[in-house]
């Protein structure tokens, strides 16, 4: 009987190492999931393609004129800012780039998936503050 | 009781089977791992008027032109539709494939043509020079693929078996993992490959050398959110760093940097400008201090030590 559970949690066990080096999340490089309202407000959290904006924008045009802290949710950006032509609402306002109107664009991330900069240094040395990606 | 454990154990077996297989079938030249590959980006929700993906009116109306016709459009493009979806390196065979699985998925009876597998023997003729022509290209891929078979190594004893093979770099936004494949929107998000196809390679990050693909004019970012014209104040100055042990010293060049920040993201919150002022260890930039604060989240990681270690140090002989 012990036996059986031992074997079968190992079993468990095993398959989901398995599963966890076969089966890597492998977004772009310097993805941001900001995820500080989002959940609790029933939207999927939002995914920031850095990538995206830098073949656009200089890094100073964010972090410099518009204020970004270097810190993945670390902003406390909310929709209401936004509107008020605050953080993405600077561009995100139909004359620059598109409006808010298109909630799903940025809200495009898998519900429940953590605040994180994906694929970077800190995620992966300490796989415990993003306990679903690495 | 060991029953119920056993059921257990294939039970996960079987899970963990699946899902595995469901991985490594790209592969695979199946009509529908192709439709799930390539097709979806577009016929899931139809983008530009693509037919959608299980929509049996949009399928019909096409399905009428027959379905030798249809392939052919698949393959050389037709309207918005670009030739083989924009995937060249897709076969004939596993384009005809996957318009059957589409036409399938519709519920689309094409009952003027025989389906993928049973070609009519009569047409061969003409079949045969149609196929030359548009199987040029993709011999090289089957010849590849075919290979790959002949070797029979599995996925557990492949080189290099926890870096990520090349073809699963930069993927499309709806098989990264981040983002929900539920979501209409995801679809309409760029393709990181797309965008970088152009652009310097580089080993890591984005797999794109970003200060080059700058230098060689490749993109223009905006140094200013409205005005597309104004140049980025540009420092060309050079701090040498020395440091412990082996290491060949750090070189810190202002230029670069200068290119994409401005002076008051680093200073002097993150460094104080002053020659000397800041202590700087490996094991602060790996946690995401300092150079760390950039450098292994979004530009490029640690991993590339050489590109900051560049200046090797004198090297003293030692017995003389």
């Amino acid at each position: 009987m012990k036996k059986s559970i031992l074997r079968t949690t190992f079993f468990i066990t095993a398959s989901c190492l398995a599963l966890f080096f076969t089966n890597p999340v492998q977004a772009e490089y310097g993805d941001i999931v900001i995820n500080n309202y989002s959940d609790e407000s029933g939207m999927r959290p939002v995914v920031f393609p850095h990538w995206f904006h830098r073949i656009r924008f200089r890094c100073k045009v964010c972090h410099a004129d518009l204020g970004f802290k270097f810190q993945a949710g670390g902003n406390e950006i909310n929709m209401l800012k936004i509107i008020d032509g605050q953080y993405c609402g600077a561009c995100h306002n139909g004359e620059t780039a598109w409006a808010v109107e298109n909630c799903n664009l940025c809200h495009s991330g898998k519900p429940g998936t953590p605040i994180q900069v994906h694929g970077s240094t800190v995620q992966k040395l300490t796989p415990a503050s993003s306990p679903s990606n690495n | 009781m060991k029953a119920i454990f056993q059921i257990v154990r294939l039970t996960t077996f079987l899970l963990v089977a699946a899902s595995l297989n469901n991985l490594y079938s790209a592969d695979d030249k199946k009509g529908a791992v192709v439709v799930e590959t390539y097709c979806k980006g577009c016929h899931q929700i139809g983008v530009l008027g693509a037919p959608k993906l299980g929509d049996k009116k949009d399928w019909q109306k096409r399905a009428e032109k027959g379905f030798e016709q249809l392939v052919q459009h698949a393959v050389n493009g037709f309207n918005s539709m670009p030739a083989k979806g924009g995937q060249p390196a897709l076969t004939h065979n596993e384009v005809e494939n996957a318009v059957a699985n589409l036409l399938t998925a519709a519920g689309v009876d094409y009952a003027d043509n025989p389906g993928p597998k049973a070609e009519p023997k009569q047409k061969t003729a003409s079949k045969k020079t149609q196929k030359t022509v548009v199987r040029e290209q993709p011999t090289k891929v089957e010849k590849k693929t075919q290979s790959k078979v002949k070797t029979r190594v599995g996925n557990s004893n492949r080189f290099n078996r926890l870096m990520k093979p090349r073809e699963q770099w930069n993927p499309a936004p709806a098989k990264d993992g981040i983002h929900d494949p539920d979501n209409e929107g995801t679809y309409l998000l760029q393709k990181p490959k797309e965008a970088f196809a152009d652009l310097n390679k580089s080993s890591s990050g984005n797999r794109v050398d970003w200060v080059k693909a700058l230098e060689n004019k490749l993109i223009s970012p905006r140094f200013d959110l409205n005005d597309p014209d104004k140049e980025a104040f540009v420092m060309d100055l050079d701090i040498v760093r020395e440091v412990k042990g082996s290491m060949p010293d750090v070189v810190y060049p202002h230029k670069q940097h200068t290119q994409w920040l401005d002076c008051s993201n680093c200073h002097p919150d993150i460094f104080i400008p002053k020659k000397g002022a800041n202590q700087i260890s490996m094991a602060s930039i790996l946690m995401g201090e300092k150079c760390g604060v950039c450098h292994g989240k979004v530009a490029f990681p640690v991993s590339e030590c050489r590109r900051c270690h560049s200046k090797s140090k004198k090297i003293k002989s030692f017995g003389n």
